[in-house]
């Protein structure tokens, strides 16, 4: 019996490549995800569209520059709404910003949190105790305060995580409150208990506590994406835990955080609800000052607060003003969206 | 002894070689010097660190010397790392952890509650894993350190530092440039640069060529022994010919497997000849031959 030996690699005949066939799953999953786009960008597309088509005769420098009136539409403006929105936001900037950029780097840097940080502090106290103990420098009742002192760190190590866990949850959970109860919270805090009248001020202030969760959450992103080796070499070059966070993490991280701070001021600049609640539908025809100062008497009022206003009115005039104060604060927002974007682009460091 | 801006490092090491360290015998019975004359930078006596809850390295006792390298070495997780910053106390930073047992610096405890951690780091320098210039110009990135502990970052300085680090002829026309757009193993020597900026007596190197090329690592060992005639220095490395190559003295580390769990622990601590020709210790041979790791 003949052996038929196997043909060698190189002279086997080699498959011709497969030709291509279709694959139904792709094309309806490509399909599928497109007219999701399509439908999303349609809707905003018609919605802008419409308001250009209503709004853009109305839309001039007269229209920016003439006061706001109730009464006759041919000569109303939108001067008091801008002025109004201005002021509430350099009021909410002022606030929300430096607050929400401390508890940011305090979360991240700073605050022990971990049940592991928890019992290293802990650690840490009983050491030195035990050390002034053997050299004989502590007694009396500052050694009974001390041995206390670690106890406490021991028990807080023991039901702190949890709680931290829940208040950190809860910045989350704050930055989706529906944002009129953040009015009624603004209504009984800055109006009724702190008596600041229903102006510029209190809404200013409710706008602030509106966006801080969102400014904190963006904040907290930005600081954890600088890498700890920064702060680590900042550190062992004998800086400070400050010194190494103010002038090497800090900078690192502000481009980040003054993307989140923009965008939570976008958001501020489009509220209606929680102005609604604690200034009420009012309707100033004074011209607001521009001087945040005087804010404390300065009656509430905004851009869609002003729009709102005039898209409740019957005559079709005021709906076509109404239009034309969407425009500008559409236009406001793109501003502000195209500032962060352009910080984020031109400042982002890929570590 | 304050250093004033003026004085040159030079100074400042004639003067330190003069002084006697202050003995604290009532904290430390390390003697500062030893019967051959050496003098003990680093004594410590049972060293042991946890995090969180964690045991990562127990019972160390060792000796390190003035301007002699001091290799440690052993298989990952046994704790080679987290020693070395125990001896700057980096290992504050590190939310939960905490060191027992004695770290004496020139004799002095150095985890007494008075002392201050961040005097201690400037004098005791680092250098990292993976090299972690601050994302600034070359320039700034050794002017930070300068500036933190008062001396003034002039041109001179910078010169000096880059030349002692031999960076300088690479990166001389472009110090304002992004200390980023440097090679890793420039990058590295910058940060070596940065550490010595400040002036230390202790250079601590976290495994500096485990993320360099054998070219950029062979620069880093020739500058490592030009630095040993005025620093301290003490290297952890995963590479045992580089031990072999720089170091006077030698701690192999090990992994322990006990009820408390995995854990490191000092298994063998000599001249760095007798660790790799001679070893007395059954896992260190291991190591070394290797059969493991």
């Amino acid at each position: 019996m003949t052996t038929t030996a196997l043909p060698r690699a190189d002279e086997a005949t080699p498959r011709p490549l497969a030709t291509k066939h279709r694959r139904p799953a792709d094309t309806l999953f490509h399909a599928a995800v497109l007219g999701s786009v399509v439908i999303a960008l349609g809707f905003l597309a018609w919605l802008f569209i419409s308001i250009l088509i209503e709004g853009a005769g109305t839309l001039s420098t007269d229209f920016l520059t003439q006061k706001a009136s109730q009464r006759n539409p041919s000569i109303a403006g939108f001067t008091n709404a801008l002025r109004g929105s201005l002021v509430l936001m350099m009021i909410t900037a002022f606030v929300a910003i430096p607050l929400g950029f401390a508890a940011a780097i305090y979360l991240e840097k700073f605050a022990p949190l971990s049940r592991d940080a928890l019992v290293g502090v802990a650690r840490r106290r009983e050491r030195s105790l035990r050390v002034r103990l053997e050299r004989g420098e502590i007694s009396g009742v500052r050694l009974a305060l001390a041995r206390l002192w670690v106890r406490i760190g021991y028990g807080w190590a023991r039901i702190g995580p949890p709680i931290n866990t829940a208040v950190e949850v809860n910045i989350s959970n704050l930055a989706a409150v529906p944002s009129i109860i953040y009015g009624v919270l603004g209504l009984a805090l800055f109006v009724s208990i702190a008596g600041l009248s229903k102006s510029l001020l209190a809404g200013g202030l409710t706008l602030a506590v509106l966006v801080l969760p969102i400014i904190i959450i963006a904040s907290r992103e930005a600081v954890r994406a600088v890498p700890s080796s920064i702060e680590q070499g900042a550190v062992a070059l004998g800086a400070t835990r400050w010194q190494a966070v103010r002038k090497q993490v800090l900078p690192a991280a502000l481009p980040g955080m003054m993307t989140g701070a923009i965008l939570a001021m976008s958001r501020a600049i489009g509220e209606a609800a929680p102005l609604i609640v604690v200034g009420g539908i009012t309707f100033g025809t004074a011209i607001p000052s521009l001087n945040p100062v005087n804010a404390g008497d300065q009656p509430l009022f905004a851009m869609p607060l002003q729009i709102f206003n005039w898209a409740t009115q019957t005559r079709e005039e005021f709906h076509q003003l109404a239009a034309a104060g969407i425009l500008v604060l559409i236009g406001t927002l793109v501003l502000l969206n195209l500032t962060a974007i352009l910080i984020r682009n031109r400042f982002t460091r890929r570590w | 002894m304050a250093d004033s801006p003026a004085t040159t490092t030079d100074d400042r090491l004639v003067a330190r070689s003069v002084e006697t360290p202050e003995l604290r015998t009532e904290t430390s019975d390390i003697a500062p010097v030893t019967t051959d004359g050496k003098t003990v930078v680093f004594g410590c006596e049972k060293v042991t660190v946890h995090y969180g809850r964690a045991r990562a390295l127990e019972d160390v006792s060792l000796n390190i010397y003035r301007n002699e390298i001091t290799a440690l070495i052993g298989p990952s997780g046994c704790g080679k790392s987290t020693f070395l910053r125990c001896l700057n106390r980096m290992n504050d930073l590190i939310p939960g952890a905490s060191v027992d047992g004695l770290v004496s610096f020139h004799g002095e405890d150095m985890y007494a509650p008075e002392v201050d951690p961040v005097d201690a780091r400037r004098r005791i320098g680092m250098v990292f894993q993976k090299p972690n210039p601050f994302p600034k110009s070359i320039r700034e990135n050794l002017a930070f350190g300068m500036k933190v502990n008062g001396i003034k970052p002039t041109g001179e300085r910078i010169e000096k530092v880059l030349r002692e680090a031999v960076l300088w002829d690479e990166v001389k026309d472009k110090l304002d440039d992004d200390a980023f757009a440097l090679s890793g193993g420039q990058q590295q020597r910058l940060c070596i640069a940065r550490a010595i900026a400040v002036e230390p007596e202790v250079i601590l190197m976290d495994e500096p060529c485990s993320a360099l090329d054998p070219i950029s690592t062979l620069a880093i060992e020739e500058l490592m022994r030009t630095l040993r005639e005025r620093y301290t220095i003490v290297i952890v490395t995963h590479n045992m010919q580089q031990a072999a190559r720089v170091s006077d003295r030698t701690a192999f580390f090990t992994v322990k497997v006990s009820e408390a769990g995995r854990y490191g622990v000092l298994a063998e601590y000599d001249g760095t000849q007798q660790i790799f020709q001679a070893p007395k210790d059954q896992r260190t041979l291991d190591y070394i031959t290797g059969r493991f790791g």
